[in-house]
């Protein structure tokens, strides 16, 4: 009885805190949206496109690029501004096409498109690929037209619809695809990436950060009244741990609902999804218990805390996919909870993991609650009885 | 003067007597700095390696091979040649290689012939980049053998009989594609990463200053600290001045440690350094501008903890100081551009990737430099307006 009464008196505290609101609800659904929109893309180059006047066979290159799987074109009016962009990084090459492109071609004269791209940046160079691979393509139809306006005569525009129709029903050298493995190895893109590693990130951040209520509780002196009433120490260090495991488990179904309704997240199989969220929601409770139990000053816990949680964030993979960080510090981040807890999102969401698929991501993750949990233990019992 | 100093001065000892003020203002931003310089060590070079299958032996597959070697493609792709695609889709499935390309027995005579065999391009779900580079590898590679195949059957579709197949076939050989991509260089610095994490952590945490110096300012409201300097001779500008001052220096010495450790250890480039010093004392007084805004704003110690926290985080997910700004849609980047700290990071963006000297650089900063002062004009002036609020308390 009186564990729930501290546990509900602790929450009506937290609920009054606007700015733990701000963190609690605020933040993690901005991030998702934020987080959800960047990291995508990673399977397109964006490739920036000035016509200066091309005509009508460079605005069907336009289209022809805009159709590659590969390429992700973004047009510019300004040359300027495309190599801007191109220095900025916003795009990884800028084609341009020439002035009188379609003349020259139909003429029988050679165009070169220039394609932006440094030598030295290998990101622009794999761009430039992509782009050469359609330029090419269309590069075909024309020589094909041309070459068939020679040979047979008749009108060159007449002779390209003849050669799109060939080329529909010819059988050139094809690339055939195949791609070896069905299983991804990190999170989907956009809001199914972002949903659950902001789910990992804050659970985390806000327990640590809430630490601070227990500092305050501390050096105000509530829990020394406390114990002079008919109240044992093991009942404070419960009630704490109901509000904590509270707190995290809200924080928890507020993402899971908000990722769900807003933006459709899949949250995989239940029964796998369910233990992974609460088994993560005590890993909250014991860091943000430590943390109350550790930091001396509520704006060590709220200031110093959630820093230490998006170190831990960013080596566990919330930040950014483990999958594209150097071997070394993929080890590394397993230091932390929160690669695990990522690990076996991945699991259940990507490759649909259920229950026994992340048992070890699960039992290691128990490992990692339960440490916590009687770390904070034995120091708050400590500090109660001091 | 001399008041504005002592205050400025025991606001600054009193700062840094507690640890989290050096733990954020210091140690923070140069350990998030360390982590994603790492982190990225291997996204900042596109490279795959290429594994290629060569079951074919024949004349074009030599070729093929050959391009692979090209010079421009050298940088991008290291090749492997595997024995057979057996061990080509397991060494992709493992991810030893980030994708394979099989060519098959026969390609050669195939190719020339009738039923061409295709090449066959072996990628893994997690490599989806690379597997478009070597799609794209490949497909220039068979582009002129098609346009060459395209051309003769276009020409007899066109009415050309059917006895001159061989004729067409020969003329065909030695035409050549009539538009291509012609590679130029744009001459810039590529972006190298650390140059935009490290004062992005930078700027991050120099804004958490302003709750800090919120917090302290109700501190000495609760505890009668500014009643007994109001009781002083001291005008109520020169106590501002003097709390301003210590936010100033405290920004101004945070920024600067982080852009000095970056530069020295991980070789970030924040442009000319007369230029960097320039940038960092607009994102100090944008830093006072917000901590004046807040306090004239709050009405609490605890009001102004959470008005800071709002300030600190929307400015911070808004500028880009999250998520690589480059990387986001238009919106977000329109959005960075209304925030001192999105000014700054564009500003020192255009600073790493061009290497100018002083000239060159002040005219790439001095549009960033006007729109974050201001940025600080208006936020002080809505300040003062609002600060005869605080005086009258």
């Amino acid at each position: 009885m009186i564990v729930l009464a501290m546990a509900a008196a602790s929450l009506r505290r937290f609920a009054r805190d606007r700015a733990a609101l701000f963190f609690f609800v605020a933040l993690p659904v901005l991030l998702i949206v934020i987080l959800g929109a960047t990291v995508s893309g990673f399977d397109e180059f964006r490739v920036g496109v000035v016509d200066r006047g091309s005509g009508p066979l460079g605005r069907s290159l336009v289209a022809e690029l805009d159709r590659s799987p590969a390429i992700a074109p973004r047009r510019f009016d300004d040359i300027g501004d495309a190599r801007s962009a191109l220095r900025r990084a916003e795009v990884e090459s800028v084609v341009v096409l020439p002035v009188g492109m379609d003349a020259a071609l139909r003429d029988g004269t050679d165009v070169a498109v220039t394609v932006y791209a440094d030598r030295a940046n290998t990101d622009q160079q794999a761009a430039l690929s992509a782009v050469a691979a359609v330029v090419d393509d269309q590069a075909a139809r024309i020589q094909a037209a041309v070459f068939a306006t020679e040979q047979a005569g008749g009108s060159f525009d007449g002779n390209l619809e003849l050669v799109a129709g060939v080329a529909a029903g010819s059988t050139p050298v094809t690339i055939e695809l195949d791609v070896v493995d069905a299983e991804s190895d990190s999170l989907p893109e956009g809001f199914s990436y972002s949903a659950p590693t902001m789910l990992v990130l804050f659970v985390f951040i806000n327990a640590m950060a809430g630490g601070a209520a227990m500092i305050q509780s501390r050096t105000l002196g509530i829990y020394d009244r406390m114990l002079a009433g008919p109240v044992t120490a093991r009942a404070i260090v419960q009630g704490e741990t109901t509000t904590y495991l509270a707190l995290t488990l809200l924080q928890s179904l507020l993402i899971v609902g908000v990722g769900a309704l807003l933006f459709g997240v899949d949250w995989g199989n239940p029964i796998a999804a369910g233990p992974l969220v609460a088994l993560w929601a005590l890993v909250g409770t014991g860091a943000g218990m430590l943390s109350g139990s550790v930091f001396r000053t509520p704006e060590q816990a709220s200031s110093i805390g959630p820093a230490v949680g998006m170190v831990a964030g960013m080596l566990g993979g919330c930040m950014w996919p483990l999958a594209i960080v150097p071997s070394a510090l993929q080890t590394i981040g397993h230091v932390v909870p929160h690669a695990w807890a990522v690990d076996a999102w991945t699991t259940v969401l990507s490759r649909g993991g259920g229950l026994v698929d992340i048992a070890t991501e699960l039992a290691v993750l128990a490992a990692f609650a339960l440490g916590l949990l009687m770390l904070a233990t034995v120091r708050l019992r400590r500090g109660l009885l001091a | 003067m001399g008041a504005v100093l002592v205050i400025a001065a025991k606001d600054l000892r009193q700062r840094l007597r507690d640890r989290s003020a050096i733990v954020l203002g210091f140690l923070a931003p140069l350990v998030f700095a360390t982590v994603m310089s790492f982190a990225f060590r291997g996204t900042e070079e596109f490279h795959a390696d290429l594994g290629v299958v060569d079951a074919d032996e024949g004349a074009l597959a030599a070729a093929f091979l050959d391009t692979l070697e090209d010079p421009e493609l050298a940088g991008v792709v290291s090749v492997t040649l595997l024995d057979s695609e057996t061990s080509a889709r397991e060494q992709v499935d493992a991810g030893d290689v980030a994708a394979a390309i099989v060519v098959p027995a026969g390609f050669t005579a195939a190719a020339t012939g009738g039923e061409p065999a295709p090449l066959r391009v072996l990628t893994s779900v997690d490599q989806a980049l690379s597997g478009q580079l070597t799609r794209a590898v490949a497909s220039s590679f068979v582009a002129q053998l098609n346009a060459n195949r395209l051309s003769v059957a276009s020409a007899i579709a066109a009415g050309v009989p059917h006895e001159r197949l061989a004729e067409l076939a020969g003329a065909a050989s030695t035409e050549h594609l009539p538009l291509r991509a012609d590679p130029q260089s744009v001459g810039a610095e590529p972006l190298r990463l650390i140059n935009y994490y490290g004062p992005s952590m930078a700027i991050f945490f120099v804004l958490f200053a302003i709750g800090f110096a919120a917090r302290s300012f109700f501190g000495e409201v609760r505890d009668g600290t500014l009643q007994r300097m109001s009781a002083a001779p001291i005008r109520p500008a020169e106590i501002l001045a003097g709390k301003a001052l210590s936010v100033f220096v405290y920004a101004l010495a945070s920024l600067g440690t982080v852009a000095v450790v970056t530069s020295v250890v991980f070789g970030a480039d924040w442009g000319h350094p007369l230029v960097a010093v320039m940038l960092c004392l607009a994102m100090a007084m944008a830093v006072v501008a917000l901590t004046a805004l807040v306090i004239s704003v709050a009405r609490t110690e605890r009001q102004a903890d959470t008005f800071s926290s709002v300030v600190v985080f929307a400015l911070a997910l808004l500028g880009g100081n999250f998520v690589f700004v480059a990387a986001a849609p238009d919106l977000l980047r329109t959005l960075a551009l209304g925030t001192p700290n999105g000014w700054m990071l564009r500003a020192l963006t255009d600073l790493a990737t061009t290497g100018g000297g002083f000239t060159l650089d002040l005219a790439l900063a001095a549009l960033p430099l006007a729109a974050m002062l201001g940025f600080s004009v208006v936020v002080g002036s809505i300040a003062v307006a609002m600060s005869r609020r605080v005086v009258s308390r």
